[in-house]
Formats: structure tokens, sequence, C-alpha cells
């Protein structure tokens, strides 16, 4: 008897393990997983180790109680404009709820290694890049007024800015399965092509120097823009994870699954007055506003505006060196 | 009748010309150089302030920003960011623009030998108005071993580039200095001597290297140079670790002149230090952020955040925009030029709302401490121009405006 006792002990399938951080009782929205309510996620060496209701507090070194809001797998945002020319990815990104950030346009053969040296290398965020040309690989084109582009593009590829200033019809490119990505966006374009059922595949922010200031071009200001415009909460999220994930085949990013990359979103959606601009500088007042309070980047909480996985100072015991 | 009508538009657009091209509404407008602390609007035009006073009429204005019911100040200065040289360098624009920053300082990423690289990389294309603390190090603040270097710390030619590029460095920067001995502050104070600029001092502390603290700010540092990082723990005993006092000599060094500068940063705001030292009353003299890569985002130290951690603590808000505003602008002798709202000055401008509820704020050390206001940037104007705008209040409703393009 006690001999068997001892045997059930030593084996393994029964062992529990101790995770790095978790996420108690969030409202989960993973799209593709078909994830839709409340459980914990647990993270162990920067890798998501279960996803489950009922997790024991106990078993984690750092727990966030994630009841009053959204998590999510970390964002994709398609379309930035990243490095000295463009902007910073990590505090414009990571703030958001973006984990993963993808530069368009600003990438060659010639310039990718100082890229990688300054920007990839040098961030928190998973920076990607579109490069013109690379065989194997989807395009991004952002010239959505030239008919001549669209007729180029293959099925895959990406036309981005959708709702610029100037749309075309996109019915045949869609139809081509041609993906259809937000990016720059004007309100009196896209809110009739949004009641028209024009809805993007992939919802990006086309940040770059410009309009990261006017209009405000974060992942967080967009996705409240298109709550605004109509669009639930799930369809949102299904096209700032899931979404781009397809579209920049990458299968491997934009779901919360054990054993993938723990990068993650802790979003709050905020009952209110709000106002978002547009590419044109017009406003749309609106109830709702998507705000990101922490942010998980390969297990590491990279942003956390609430102190949710935080100590208060007078509980951390002695500072080293300051007694 | 279409004739009509675009005559008398034309004619009405002749008549009433607006003259202002921007007015702020019913803002508290805090200009500590002014001393206003009241409801006031500000008119602008071409790229100055035009006009403060109570009543201004809308129909002066080619575009009015209603402001009630939050808080108007001049764009902030922070006197202490890294947007070049260090590798955690951040890029002015969007990082300083949609926090109220206007003017920042970049504290030491550039010598003499490269701050005509930065000259053109980053002063010359940032909308922020980027100036300079020049490092006594020549190549600038790239990594230990050349900060260590004195063999690099020239006071003549420092001096002669700050000569050369008055427009752009205010000052001297020593940081990181690990050799032992006063070599690293004599040469900056030396070239601060003979450019007559300030010196900001980062001066680490460690054992045997044959400084003290109290020697540094009682002998070494001159009237109107500045001691950053005030509130770590490393480099200066602020507080004595035993008694919780704030140390005489501090008091002492800020009687001879010796400013005091916040320089948050990754590793230098620490809450038992920075709460036992403001309950005694000891402000910092300016508010800076030290902003790079590892201190914006769980720190969270951009000027906002750290005014909100000055008003949690104490400081009174007025007091808290003096100390980004007309404290740092005086520190760096820019000062009535920059820092104020008086007519005529370029119209530098931010404006905020004061959040009441629970926030939690972070230290370098990543533990908070609970507040119950926060200042938050919702709208920048620099030189006349509204750069950011969180909430679209100087533009129409899409579904008003028309087929409209881009409105300026």
């Amino acid at each position: 008897m006690r001999l068997l006792l001892l045997f059930a002990l030593l084996i393994p399938a029964g062992a529990q393990e101790i995770y790095d951080l978790l996420l108690k009782n969030g409202h989960v929205i993973d799209p593709k997983n078909n994830r839709n309510g409340r459980t914990d996620i647990a993270i162990s060496k920067g890798r998501v180790a279960k996803v489950a209701q009922g997790i024991p507090a106990a078993h984690s070194r750092r727990v966030v109680d994630a009841s009053d809001y959204y998590v999510t797998p970390g964002l994709i945002d398609i379309h930035g404009h990243f490095g000295s020319d463009g902007v910073n990815p990590d505090h414009n990104s990571l703030r958001s709820g973006v984990t993963t950030a993808v530069d368009a346009g600003g990438v060659t053969v010639a310039n990718f290694a100082a890229f990688k040296a300054t920007v990839i290398d040098h961030s928190k965020t998973r920076v990607l890049a579109f490069m013109p040309g690379a065989p194997d690989s989807a395009w991004i084109v952002a010239d959505v007024a030239m008919k001549d582009t669209i007729a180029g593009l293959r099925p895959g590829d990406i036309l981005t800015n959708i709702y610029g200033q100037n749309m075309p019809s996109l019915a045949d490119a869609r139809k081509r399965g041609i993906l259809l990505d937000s990016g720059q966006l004007w309100f009196r374009v896209a809110v009739p092509a949004l009641k028209a059922g024009l809805l993007p595949d992939t919802i990006s922010t086309g940040m770059d120097k410009k309009s990261l200031l006017l209009p405000r071009a974060t992942m967080t200001n967009v996705m409240s823009k298109f709550l605004a415009m109509g669009l639930t909460l799930e369809q949102v999220l299904e096209r700032t994870t899931a979404g781009p994930a397809k579209a920049i085949r990458r299968p491997d990013l934009g779901s919360i699954t054990v054993g993938g990359a723990a990068d993650l979103a802790v979003l709050e959606l905020r009952n209110g007055t709000f106002a978002f601009l547009d590419s044109g500088h017009a406003k749309l007042t609106a109830g709702k506003e998507v705000r990101c309070v922490l942010t998980v980047r390969d297990g590491v909480v990279v942003w956390d505006s609430e102190g949710l996985s935080l100590t208060h100072w007078r509980d951390a015991g002695p500072y080293s060196n300051f007694k | 009748m279409r004739l009509a009508t675009i005559l008398l538009f034309a004619a009405g657009a002749a008549w009433t010309q607006p003259r202002y091209d921007m007015l702020l509404k019913q803002g508290h407008v805090i200009d500590p150089a002014n001393r206003i602390d009241g409801v006031m609007d500000i008119a602008v035009s071409n790229g100055k302030i035009a006009r403060v006073a109570a009543n201004i009429p809308v129909a002066e204005a080619r575009k009015v920003i209603d402001a009630k019911g939050l808080y108007v100040t001049p764009g902030l200065i922070d006197l202490h960011a890294h947007v070049f040289g260090y590798s955690g360098s951040l890029l002015p624009d969007d990082s300083a623009l949609p926090a109220g920053t206007t003017t920042i300082v970049d504290a030491g990423g550039a010598g003499w030998r490269t701050f005509d690289e930065m000259l053109e990389r980053v002063i010359r294309p940032s909308k922020t108005r980027v100036l300079s603390l020049i490092n006594i190090v020549g190549r600038g603040m790239v990594g230990q071993s050349f900060e260590d270097n004195v063999e690099d710390m020239d006071s003549e030619k420092t001096a002669a580039k700050i000569m050369e590029r008055r427009a752009h460095i205010v000052g001297i920067k020593t940081a990181h200095f690990g050799g032992y001995g006063w070599t690293a502050i004599d040469r900056a104070i030396a070239a601060g001597n003979l450019a007559k600029v300030p010196v900001m001092v980062d001066d680490k502390i460690f054992v045997g290297t044959g400084r003290t603290s109290k020697e540094k700010l009682l002998s070494k540092l001159r009237p109107g140079d500045l001691h950053t990082h005030v509130f770590n723990d490393r480099q200066l005993e602020i507080v004595d670790r035993y008694s919780g006092k704030v140390q005489p000599y501090i008091a002492e060094a800020r009687a001879r002149g010796v400013l005091f500068d916040l320089g948050h940063g990754g590793g230098s705001f620490l809450w038992p230090v920075a709460t036992k030292a403001m309950g005694q009353g000891f402000f910092p003299d300016t508010i800076s952020t030290d902003l790079h890569a590892s201190s914006i985002l769980m720190a969270e130290s951009d000027m906002p955040n750290c005014i909100s951690k000055m008003l949690n603590l104490g400081m009174p808000l007025q007091a808290a925009i003096l100390r980004s505003t007309v404290s740092p602008a005086k520190a760096i002798a820019r000062y009535p030029e920059l820092g104020t709202l008086s007519a005529g000055a370029i119209a530098d401008i931010a404006v905020f709302r004061l959040k009441k509820g629970v926030f939690a704020f972070k230290d370098a050390w990543q533990h908070k401490h609970l507040g119950e206001q926060k200042l938050e940037c919702v709208l920048t104007v620099r030189a006349g121009e509204e750069v950011f705008d969180l909430e679209g209040r100087g533009y129409p409703e899409w579904d008003k405006a028309g087929n409209y393009e881009v409105i300026r």
C-alpha cells in the first residue's frame, strides 16, 4: 500500500508545474482556438503552459487578477513604419498590446542588415518586415488608388489603406483572394464601406512619424474606431490576431496555444465619451474605447499601466540598498 | 443666387478675416512666469502667443479649441532625455509630443566629436525642439569603456563646440565615470567655465573612486550646476539611510545654488527615497524624465507621469508646472525665451486632463505606489501648430465635414 502510494507520487502525469505568471479569470477571446469566455492562462519559461479554469493561484510566482479585463493573443500590426525615419516599435506597439509589428515598406535587400541591427535586434516587440520582391511571401501594397497595382496582385497578397481617400471598387480584388487591410482610414469612406459589408481581413495602424501623432494611429485607437463603426469586439480581435497571422503566414502567432510563445494582451473596454480622428483629421465621437492595461511578450510583462502584476513598494521588503 | 452666395462669402471673408490662427478657449491656464493660475483664453497667431485674456471672441480665430475642464500650460521642457548616442535612445517626436513635451534636452548623448551628426540626424528633422547637454566625453554616451577614458575628455574642444553651436548646446553632461578621482567632473566644469554653461552630473559613486557626494556638492559643483537622479540611492545618499533624514549637506548645496534634477530613468526613482525626501519638503528643482528605452515602458517615466508622481507625493500642481517649464528654462539660460505663455513667445503649449481615481505609479525597481490623481496630455501645440490632439478637440465631426480633404 505504502509502496503504491510512493509510486503514485513519482508518476509525472500527476505532477504539478510551477508557473512564472498566471492571468486569473480574464475574459479570454482567442478567435483561432474558438475561445470566448472566462478562463485562466498559466505561463512558464516564456510559453503558454496551460489554459483552463481554476488554475491555483498558489502555483504561480506572479498572479494577475484579470477579472475586469479581456485577455487576448498579443496583437499583430501588419502595417507600420519603424526606425529612424518612422517610429519606435516598442513604446508605440507594446503599450497598445501589439507584440508583433510588421514594417511595411521601408526594408529592402540593401538595408535589411542595418534594419535588423538597429530595429529588429533592438526591440522587445517582435518586428517583422515586408520586403518588396521577396520570393514565396506575401507582398503588401499601399497604392489602393491604382487599378494596375491591384491587377498585378496575386491571391494572398495584401492591399492596405483600403479606406483611404480615393478607394476604388474592391469587390474583384476580394473575389480573387487578395487580402484587404485597413491601414489609413477616412471615416467618410470607411463608414459607408462597412455598412455595405466591406469588412477588412486585417486591421492595422499604418503608423508612421506623422500618423502616430495625428490622428494617433495606435492599435487600440484603431480598434476603438472599428468598434465605433459597428464591428463587434470579436470581429475586431479576429482581424488583429488570427487574421494577420494568417496573412503573413505565421501560424505560430496570433493565438493562445499551449506550447506557443506567451504573447498576450490584457485589454479594457471602457464606457464613456471618446473621440477619434481619421487620416483626414475628421472626428468620430464614440461611447466605448479599447485600452491596453498589460502586455506580455515571450512570458515577460513589458507593459503594466495599472501595476496589476506589481507589488506595492511598502510590501516589497527593504530595498536592497536602502533600509 | 449661387454667385450671390459666393460674393457674400468672399466679402465676408475679407471683412472678418480672423486675427488669430488658433484660440484655446476656457482652459485653466497655469503660466507661472506670468503668475496666471485660472481660466483664460489663449490666442495664437503666426506661431506665437498673440494674447492671453479672459474673453477672446471665437469669431476672431480660424480654429477654436474647447479646453474647458482642462489645464493649459507652457509646452513642457524635459531637461534630461536620450535621443542620440546612448543605446536606449528614443525618437524625439513620438516620445515627447504625445506627452506635452515640446523641448527636450538630450543629456550627454553626443560629445564634441559627434555633435554635428546629432544635429543632422536628430535635431534638424524633429518637430520637437531638441537641445543638447554635450558630453565631456568626445564620443558621447556610447558605453562604459568610452565613458571611463579620460583621454577623450577635452575641456577646450568641448567648449569650442559649445561656442560654435550655441543655438543647440546649452550645457555639459558628465555621466557614468567609473574611474578613480575627479577628472571627469573637473574637466566638465573647466569646459563649463570656458563656455559659461552649466554642467549636469550623473556620478556613479563606486566604492574606491575617491569621490563623495558631499565633496562634489559642496566643493566641486558651481551655483547653477545640476545634480541629476536626485531620488536614486546609488550616487548620493540624499536621505540618510539610518535616520531617514535629508542630509544636512543637501540643504547647504541648495543654498549654494546647486540644482537638483529628478532624472527619473530606469534606475533612478525609488519610492522609499522620494517619499522620505518629499515628506520632509525636499522637492527637486527640475522635473525630468531620463526617458529611454528602459524607462518609457514599465516605469512610464514620461513628463506627465513624473509630474503625477510628484503630485501624489505632495507637490502642488502649480509647483510641478513651474519645475517643468520656468525652472528648466532658467537652468539652461533659455528663460524667458522658453517656458512661458507670454504674448510674443513661441506658441509651445500643452493641454492636460487631471484625472481623479485610483492609479498605479511605478518606480525604477518596478514597485508600485497608488495615487489618486493622474495627469494625462490631451493636446500639444508646437510653434503654433497643433501636433497632437488625442480627442480631436481642434477638428470637426466627420459627418458634418462634407467631402473633406486633410483638415488643418
